[in-house]
């Protein structure tokens, strides 16, 4: 059996590679190759030498291959990558895909060309005809031949001439960095708006893979990235939009652990999530990090919108408003409430738009803003300090941002999954009927609706781990107990949900 | 017993739902944003206890203790977490 990824430097077989694919239960096969063409740039070319780091770039193919395999649920993939010289027309690059249906074999072979162009280290001489042979680095020769067709005064010309922005505002907008978290409904309207204006530097945090209920509104992805992760296809997204800005992504999830750090290289962060959990600790984070925050959410046809800048004493945050955090099922989140695609969209471009006249020095006018797009009527709020406000308040009472409550168990891991319980005492509190379905394992059984912490017999330094179903219910009962004293309570983040291993079917069967 | 006085009452989110309404002119003995949610609280069944609710009298966010006064526009805002 041939390696998924290989080197050559004799030529390619194409017809033996794609025979050597033929597999019973595909049903499509799609190839890619690339060729070595007379010109670059405008210079005549008549040959080519290929210099390959062997190691990195054989492991890092192999791993592209990999991702593809997993991504998209194809039946098999291969690439073959040229090294030496290569005359005109000689093919450098090959690449097969067999799947079932032509759909996922015409968006792996797209992912596996993408990303080899972009992460394997190989560098390419050109022979020109009429001037020295030049070397050039293949992921930066992909950078350096998109960006080559534009010239910034004309993409960004025609808000150049607004008066706020000028060649001087544009500077400011190039020397802006901004953290966008969340790559949602709001994020993507959010950072195309970013893009778009030319902010210099873009943070993009999002631990999500892209899901067919996502697609009404997330615009920056199609329905044939199902399974991809948001970040890393945000920022090609973006990338492909305005490829003079740097973009860097964070697909892991944002914590109390790891935010400090994700701030620190930002001027402006915007919270484009979609609970409350991650709204308070962004909040909390600006509070004692210093930064300005704009933070929007939306509920059925109405948003509402919060501009706060920590440095400005006039402004209030958003624990002013709402102290404490929302107890979970008090209050409807897009999956339970329902959303319509073009409300996120809105409020994300609203939020671009403040983070945007943030930097260019103009007002950003009421600090808080609900608009019911039904009736169409807005309501521009003031927001002081509220004296009483436990972060930003007179007597604050929070010291630091909320410990990491949750323990996050990276998606197909199974193994970490299932040592948890050797690590944990596991304490489930789904409802009775829930557990009519499946069980978790040496688990606990205490129903939220039903939660006495009397009852637990655990001493309060061992350590906890609450499941439910989302790990909306498990991060409440958490924090339920840590308040009691188990200092080590922890919740599993996305819940059962996310580490469907954890579940045992129940056998018997369920009574009519 | 207080005399009763003219409020403007807007409503937003889960709150606009359970009342039906997005806004109304009510005549009322509340004196402040607290006592009137009570009395809403009791005429549409609201569900969202005071403690989580976000007050603005006149187009400025307020306490709920704020003294109300004839012809004021309350505004009651739910949290609300979508994204």
């Amino acid at each position: 059996m041939s390696d998924s990824f290989e080197i050559y430097s004799s030529e390619i077989d194409c017809a033996a590679l794609s025979d050597a694919l033929q597999h019973d239960s595909a049903g499509g096969f799609v190839s890619f190759e690339g060729w070595v063409r007379d010109h670059n740039e405008g210079h005549a070319v008549s040959a080519l030498e290929y210099e390959v780091f062997h190691d990195l770039a054989l492991s890092e193919g192999k791993k592209v291959i990999k991702e593809a395999l997993d991504k998209f649920g194809i039946v098999n993939a291969r690439a073959v990558h040229r090294e030496g010289r290569l005359h005109i027309g000689e093919c450098a690059v090959w690449i097969g895909v067999v799947a079932a249906h032509r759909g996922e074999a015409f968006t792996a072979c797209r992912y596996i060309i993408d990303e080899l162009k972009h992460r394997l280290p190989i560098w390419k001489k050109e022979h020109y005809l009429h001037r020295e042979a030049e070397w050039v680095n293949c992921q930066h020769c992909h950078n350096h031949a998109k960006t080559s067709r534009l010239e910034a005064d004309e993409f960004y010309g025609r808000q150049m001439i607004l008066p706020q922005i000028g060649a001087q505002g544009q500077e400011k907008l190039k020397n802006a960095s901004i953290l966008v978290i969340g790559a949602g409904g709001l994020g993507s309207t959010a950072l195309l708006g970013l893009a778009g204006a030319g902010i210099g530097t873009i943070g993009i945090a999002d631990y999500d893979t892209i899901s067919p209920s996502n697609l009404h509104r997330q615009i920056l992805y199609s329905a044939e990235n199902l399974g991809e992760d948001k970040a890393t296809l945000a920022k090609r997204r973006l990338e492909g939009l305005n490829p003079m800005i740097d973009i860097r992504t964070y697909s892991e999830k944002v914590t109390a652990d790891n935010i400090q750090d994700l701030f620190t290289d930002y001027d402006i962060i915007l919270d484009c999530t979609d609970n409350f959990t991650a709204k308070y600790l962004i909040n909390d984070a600006a509070h004692f990090y210093n930064k300005p925050l704009i933070q929007s959410s939306i509920y059925q046809f109405e948003g509402q919108i919060l501009t706060l800048d920590p440095n400005d004493k006039d402004t209030g945050c958003l624990r002013c408003l709402f102290p404490q955090i929302p107890e979970p099922g008090m209050v409807g989140d897009c999956a339970t409430a329902g959303v319509l695609g073009t409300v996120p969209m809105l409020f994300g471009t609203l939020q671009a738009n403040q983070a945007i006249k943030k930097i260019l020095g103009i007002e950003t006018g009421s600090s808080f803003l609900t608009f019911d797009l039904i009736t169409l009527q807005s309501q521009p709020l003031t927001l002081p300090r509220n004296p009483s406000c436990p972060l930003c308040g007179l007597a604050p009472h929070l010291a630091s941002v909320e410990p990491n409550l949750e323990i996050i168990i990276p998606t197909k891991d199974d193994q970490a999954a299932k040592s948890l319980k050797n690590n944990y005492t596991l304490i489930d509190v789904r409802e009775g009927a829930e557990l009519q379905i499946n069980t978790v394992e040496d688990a606990f059984h205490m129903p939220l609706s039903a939660f006495d912490m009397n009852t637990l017999k655990a001493p309060k330094d061992k350590e906890l781990l609450v499941i439910c179903e989302h790990g909306v219910r498990s991060l409440a009962a958490a924090r339920a107990l840590r308040k009691a004293g188990w200092e080590k309570a922890y919740s599993l983040a996305g819940g059962l949900h996310a580490v469907p291993c954890l579940r045992v079917s129940k056998d018997e069967d369920i009574p009519a | 017993m207080a005399d009763k006085k003219p409020l403007q009452i807007r409503y937003f989110a889960i709150l606009r739902e359970q009342s039906g309404v997005s806004g109304e002119q009510i005549e009322s003995t509340a004196s402040t944003p607290s006592e009137l949610y009570d009395e809403l609280s009791n005429k549409y069944a609201f569900t969202l206890p005071p403690k989580m609710i976000g007050v603005a009298v006149n187009d400025k966010f307020a306490d709920m203790s704020t003294p109300l006064n004839e012809n004021d526009v309350i505004v009651f805002i739910p949290p609300v977490a979508g994204g």
